[in-house]
């Protein structure tokens, strides 16, 4: 029988040294950032119910979810996601909390990935989520935060993107309503597949909405994209998300961003998940969007509490990454001193240490070789520039290894 | 290095249709034409280099973001799936999905359920959901024609050109199940970040498509 005990899942890794220090510098950076803010941090459990992510404005498709049962044979998953159970929070033991919520949360989440695909299954996410307040300065204080979270990975090479799934749900509603075709539709804008989509919108042409539905996946870029839309954006209500989109962005420039964001009108999510303002986060040489955000307002609705909200996420597997490439992390380095002590001596010299520890800045390494000959040795592999020996009078013999 | 872009080619016809497009486009071509063994080719004085990769290759070099750009057939797309944008259609490397069996049988006749033996099972099982038809599905790696002749199989999902090689084995095509045709795919985050490069060069070849 093979047995997989050497090994970790496909998916997940062990993190040694510099990049556990990288990991947790990142998680350290968005942390201090938040609470800086004025945001209080949650912890939900890692287990909850398989009914959590399965809403009627927002589910995960099942085979992305690890799961398991309880006891009584209910179905369980390993938490793939952290809004959800920060909504479902929201709507039972907050409810009663003075609005606006603002939290935040830094914990791991889990999804399967097709295999062989190379990517991580277990995903640490930092995130805020803001609950009730000024749907407008909602959205400004999100992207605020979202601008000041991408600088954690400490590259000039980033692009901040914003969207609004209201143009895509203004311009189908009037063409179909079946919820499948809908949903082909919907796809084929996310995927900015204009083959596809240009057959799919075949029989609804000409007509003003298909025309600019076919229009909506080339809608992205820097401030000229404002000007195209303009020119064939006719409904009122498109022109006032357009409006929206606007402020935003000009919001974001007076933050000095002009160079670092762009627009992308066909940004859409899956179902009503999002219902305004959205926005990702790019940087140079990660494949994916590495912060990904937007208004979520239906979500707390459906646990019953109905609230508008809205938040984002920062992937902090690719902060580590990118402050490791660049050499940004503070990384491990060897104690200063290896504290060696006779052996009849051991008392003393965990005092030794204990005091050098107290002394600020020095780290000391109590030694657990049996010989001064092995702890040379020890200290030569590992680095240690000295050692202390302790005898049994307490007496500190320096040695320079 | 933000201003050299990167696309994956499928090597094999795909790739020399692509190359004879990029010719056209008025691109120099001769490092890509004149490759040797090496995988990695430049097209001198566009900022571009070319990849040579497996068809499925492609789309995971892609999805990664290490290519920006791929050339791939919509028969991968369609069996591997992933994350990106699917731009243009190439307009070559055209065939067709389609369920074919023994001449003269009737594929969906009788209440037993049936097999279908396919290389590309993704497919052939996203067209039976779609049909709301349950069938056992047998991957084979090799020439997918033998299955229902050797009796594993009562159909097969296959790529058809030209039906040459279902004729002489006296198979038929039964049903089309999908059009093929060479698709170019674009990284979700290099066309951000990359927007200018790619839109220029989609204009050009968009432009030399609607030429031909």
């Amino acid at each position: 029988m093979r047995k997989y005990d050497l090994i970790t899942p496909e998916g997940t890794r062990d993190l040694l040294f510099d990049e556990s220090v990288a990991r947790r510098a990142a998680e350290d950076k968005l942390r201090r950032l938040f609470e800086n803010y004025g945001y209080s941090e949650v912890i939900t459990p890692g287990i909850e119910f398989y009914d959590v992510f399965m809403l009627k404005s927002r589910y995960f498709a099942q085979e992305t979810m690890y799961k398991l049962s309880d006891g009584k044979g209910r179905l369980m998953v390993i938490r793939p996601d952290s809004t959800m159970p920060i909504a479902r929070l929201a709507a039972t033991r907050l409810k009663d909390e003075a609005r606006p919520l603002k939290l935040f949360y830094s914990q791991n989440i889990f999804r399967i990935n097709p295999k062989n695909s190379g990517r991580d299954d277990e995903i640490t996410q930092s995130g805020i989520e803001i609950i009730g307040g000024s749907v407008k300065k909602a959205d400004m204080e999100v992207l605020n935060l979202a601008a000041e979270a991408i600088k954690t990975f400490e590259t000039e090479d980033f692009r901040i993107e914003i969207g609004d799934g209201a143009f895509f749900k203004i311009l189908i509603s009037g063409l179909t309503d079946d919820e499948e075709e809908k949903e082909q539709i919907r796809e084929y804008v996310e995927n900015k597949n204009m083959p596809e989509l240009k057959n799919a919108l075949e029989k609804y042409r000409p007509s003003e909405r298909a025309d600019i539905l076919y229009e909506l996946p080339k809608l992205f870029g820097g401030a000229e994209v404002f000007e195209k839309a303009e020119n064939i954006f006719k409904d009122e209500k498109l022109i006032s998300a357009l409006e929206d989109i606007k402020e935003a962005y000009e919001y974001l420039c007076a933050l000095g961003l002009k160079d670092k964001v762009t627009m992308d009108f066909s940004l859409v999510n899956k179902a009503n998940y999002y219902t305004g303002l959205l926005f990702r986060g790019y940087i140079m040489g990660y494949g994916m969007p590495v912060l990904s955000g937007g208004r979520y307002d239906a979500l707390a609705g459906d646990f019953g509490f109905p609230c508008p909200a809205t938040g984002f996420a920062v992937n902090i597997n690719a902060v580590a990454k990118a402050l490791l490439k660049n050499n940004r992390a503070e990384l491990t380095t060897p104690p200063d001193i290896l504290v060696y002590a006779e052996s009849d001596a051991l008392q003393k010299g965990f005092l030794h240490c204990r005091s050098l520890a107290a002394a600020d800045g020095v780290r000391a390494e109590n030694s657990l070789n049996e010989t001064l000959e092995e702890t040379k040795e020890f200290a030569r592999k590992k680095g240690i520039k000295f050692i202390d020996c302790v005898d049994k009078n307490g007496n500190v013999t320096k040695i320079q290894v | 290095m933000n201003d050299v872009i990167r696309i994956a080619l499928t090597k094999g016809r795909l790739e020399k249709d692509t190359v004879n497009l990029f010719e056209s486009m008025g691109f120099d071509v001769s490092a890509v034409r004149d490759k040797g063994r090496r995988l990695i080719l430049p097209i001198n004085g566009r900022g571009i280099e070319v990849v040579l990769a497996k068809a499925a290759d492609v789309i995971t070099y892609v999805e990664h973001g290490v290519c920006d750009l791929g050339v791939v057939g919509k028969d991968t797309i369609m069996e591997h799936g992933g994350k990106y944008f699917e731009l243009v259609d190439l307009g070559f490397g055209k065939c067709r999905f389609a369920l074919a069996g023994k001449k003269g049988t009737d594929f969906y006749k009788g209440y037993g359920v049936k097999t279908v033996a396919s290389k590309y099972t993704n497919v052939t099982r996203a067209f039976f959901e779609s049909k709301g038809m349950d069938v056992d599905i047998v991957k084979i790696e090799g020439s997918v024609e033998l299955a229902p002749l050797l009796g594993l199989a009562d159909g097969i999902v296959d790529i058809v050109e030209t039906g040459t090689t279902l004729k002489e084995n006296g198979l038929e095509v039964y049903e089309n199940v999908a059009p093929v045709s060479a698709r170019l795919i674009v990284n979700t985050v290099s066309m951000k970040l990359k927007k200018e490069c790619i839109d220029r060069l989609v204009e050009m070849i968009e432009k030399e498509l609607r030429n031909k």
